[in-house]
């Protein structure tokens, strides 16, 4: 299984590594490289306050941290909001959160995944669930995903029907068990279910484990090792670059975050996940860019797009060089690894593990 | 006699394309680090296969290519050039066979012939070549010793053949347009991956670090990043008795970067003007109002075209050219927390 290297940072990713501050101070750097990049290509203005008060600036308030230019509204974008489920109806969802328990209308269109689509009143109490919110309506819900898990990685080692799976340097292995009944629909898209091989599968978590339910993509046909000379681009790279974006889970990220982790981030950026690939670049050739760098990614499916910041990188992500056919065919690549909170805000469908996306750099 | 020189032709192409083929993909191995990677057919078989299929082509190759070259002087119907020349014979056709078979069931992926440059999806003409190529290998069979063109039209019978059929190959090869691309190809700056060690030396041999460096409290950067073509450096400072930062934006390039700056409050962020007692001392500025001459010579003047051409997003100001003042007064006139974008080291080409 491929090691960091010693000395590699998380990507701002590892915020429960460096303790409880860690996160913080990361999340300030992110905001604060905006700022700066802003001071050194914005002119000073003759009117704006030349000398300001230190007092004026809470470096833990949102709002002060926050780019001059938006990212998602959540006025106009669904969110998302996980918690565990204390008591659910046909009607309502009781969640708790941190000590406190919040109550959700649901929508009698509502409709609940545990591993296929069902009722929101056959999920269960304890179930850890991530539900969209209707944008226009506060604490009404409409879709509901419980115990939702997606492994996407190097396939280590396989026993029987479980495969143990390398997500990348900063990440443990993720076992995934795959049930007999869901075997044959896995195999038709990842026929390859050897050592060395990609693996991307939605499925139910179960404690560490993940069940396999629903291959996300195709399987490409090479070794992780083994990637195909991406295609080579002349002149300038374009503005808006299309692909395929997908989710991942918030295994060290506060849930609900908005944000995207990026296949290109810059190499000197020295991230622990760069050490899972060994490869200086991915299938899709694209720019390099840091922790902090905004992206305006658009759902081509939906129509929804937004700012979101790069808070890590997708070392796994770029080794795919799969096509997302959910509305049309995207051109082959992962272009984006969002957090599950961007992915729903986007109007994507989990289960569906991919949307065509394009992005747009440097907004 | 023409015939002859036909047949005798064929066995340094074939040749040629054996070797050739074989050093592409141990190329590509090396590379990627992985002996199946880029050999197309192998696809065709299953995954614990393909390594020792690719290592037996690869071997293959080169022995019937040195075999060719070894055999050339053998006496007609010597078993040993037969063997050669009909081995050679039978591998092209064996491709041929295996390279229909690809396009059928792999219709994505290229033939793994030339390995990187081989990556187009097999098409008719790669299917042409491959025939063409085994007919060649077996016409060679009849050919006796070679022996060189004895006169001056012979010599030249012989080149016309040889350019001819380089023709014909060269144009069932969509190899070739991918090598002649790739021999023009340069890497766009966003794809670039430059060192920060060296984009640390290009920002201290700069006209801007000369100027501010006074400035910097500790030689360790407090943050470096990259985006697309630019990288950011930032340097803890003071200004009026509060913390600051400076912070620089090198343009990556190999020579004379462009470079731009700012101060900034350390705490909130803001630009800040540099501070006009300060900076007089520090900062040095220029005795002479002066305009920064545009960089000499067509690279340094695409350079810099180019640095022009990737305005960032909130960066309405990227120009090139610049006024720099040395009274205080038109130090508070103009907005020094953008200092002005300059080629490193122009302390040469300015003139007052």
């Amino acid at each position: 299984m491929p090691s960091a290297p010693t000395g590699n940072a998380c990507c701002d990713r590892c915020a429960d590594l460096g303790g409880a501050d860690a996160g913080k101070s990361d999340a300030g750097k992110i905001a604060r490289r905006r700022l700066l990049k802003a001071a050194i290509f914005r002119p000073l203005e003759a009117d704006a306050p030349t000398d300001p008060k230190p007092d004026d600036f809470d470096q833990d308030d949102p709002a002060d941290l926050a780019p001059t230019t938006g990212f998602a509204d959540v006025a106009e974008l669904p969110r998302a909001v996980s918690g565990t489920i204390l008591d659910i109806s046909p009607h309502v969802l009781i969640i708790g959160q941190i000590g406190t328990e919040q109550r959700y209308t649901l929508t009698p269109d509502a409709i609940g995944w545990r591993g296929a689509p069902c009722e929101p009143a056959a999920l269960r109490q304890g179930d850890r669930v991530v539900f969209r919110l209707h944008p226009s309506r506060r604490n009404v819900a409409d879709r509901i995903w419980a115990n939702m898990g997606r492994v996407t990685g190097v396939i280590i080692d396989r026993s029987g029907d479980s495969v143990l799976v390398d997500e990348g340097a900063t990440r443990k292995p993720q076992v995934i068990n795959i049930l007999p009944r869901h075997m044959g629909r896995i195999q038709v898209r990842f026929p390859n279910l050897e050592p060395g091989f990609l693996v991307d599968i939605i499925g139910v978590r179960r404690g560490e484990d993940l069940d396999g339910v629903i291959p996300a993509t195709s399987q490409p046909g090479y070794p992780a090792h083994a990637l195909p000379p991406p295609a080579m681009v002349s002149g300038h790279v374009p503005d808006s670059i299309s692909g395929s974006a997908v989710w991942h889970e918030p295994r060290d990220e506060p849930p609900g975050v908005l944000g995207v982790a990026y296949p290109a981030l810059d190499p000197d950026a020295r991230c622990a996940e760069d050490a899972a690939s060994r490869r200086g670049h991915g299938y899709a050739r694209m720019p390099y860019l840091a922790v902090g760098s905004v992206l305006r990614i658009r759902n081509d499916c939906s129509g929804k797009d937004c700012l979101v910041p790069v808070t890590g990188c997708a070392a796994i992500a770029r080794l795919f060089n799969d096509r997302c056919v959910n509305c049309g065919t995207s051109p082959r690549g992962r272009i984006a690894d969002l957090t599950m909170a961007s992915f729903i805000a986007l109007g994507g469908e989990l289960e569906r593990g991919c949307f065509n996306a394009t992005m747009t750099i440097g907004e | 006699m023409l015939v002859k020189f036909v047949q005798e032709v064929q066995i340094p192409i074939l040749a040629a394309m054996l070797l050739g083929a074989c050093s592409a993909k141990l190329l590509r191995t090396v590379r990627a680090r992985s002996l199946e990677a880029g050999l197309g057919p192998t696809a065709l078989f299953p995954v614990r296969t393909r390594k020792p299929l690719a290592l037996f082509i690869c071997a293959i190759e080169f022995g019937l290519g040195i075999g060719l070259i070894v055999t050339a002087g053998e006496r007609l119907y010597s078993p040993a050039a037969i063997s050669v020349r009909l081995g050679t014979c039978l591998l092209f056709l064996v491709a041929t066979s295996a390279l229909v078979e690809l396009r059928t069931t792999r219709p994505d992926i290229g033939c793994g012939c030339f390995g990187d440059f081989s990556t187009a999806p097999v098409s008719a003409r790669t299917l042409a070549r491959s025939a063409l190529l085994a007919g060649a290998a077996l016409a060679t069979v009849h050919v006796g010793r070679i022996d060189p063109p004895r006169t001056a039209a012979q010599s030249i019978q012989v080149l016309a053949i040889l350019a001819a059929e380089l023709i014909v190959i060269g144009a069932l090869s969509p190899e070739l347009g991918e090598g002649l691309i790739r021999l023009g190809y340069s890497e766009p700056c966003e794809l670039r991956n430059v060192p920060v060690d060296r984009t640390i030396a290009a920002l201290r041999r700069s006209k801007q670090w000369r100027k501010l460096s006074g400035m910097i409290s500790d030689d360790v950067p407090a943050d470096i990043w990259r985006e697309l073509c630019w990288r950011y450096v930032v340097y803890p400072s003071s200004h009026k008795d509060r913390e600051a930062q400076l912070v620089f934006a090198v343009f990556l390039q190999q020579r004379r970067p462009t470079v731009h700056s700012a101060l900034v409050d350390a705490v909130t962020g803001e630009p800040v003007p540099f501070p006009v007692n300060a900076s007089a001392e520090r900062l040095r500025p220029p005795l002479t109002r002066r305009i920064l001459r545009p960089l000499s010579g067509k690279v340094a003047a695409r350079e810099m075209a180019q640095a022009a051409e990737y305005p960032q997003p909130d960066l309405p100001l990227s120009s090139d050219l610049y006024l720099e003042s040395n009274t205080a007064q038109d130090f508070e006139i103009v907005p020094l927390a953008i200092m002005q974008a300059e080629p490193a080291g122009t302390g040469r080409n300015a003139e007052p």
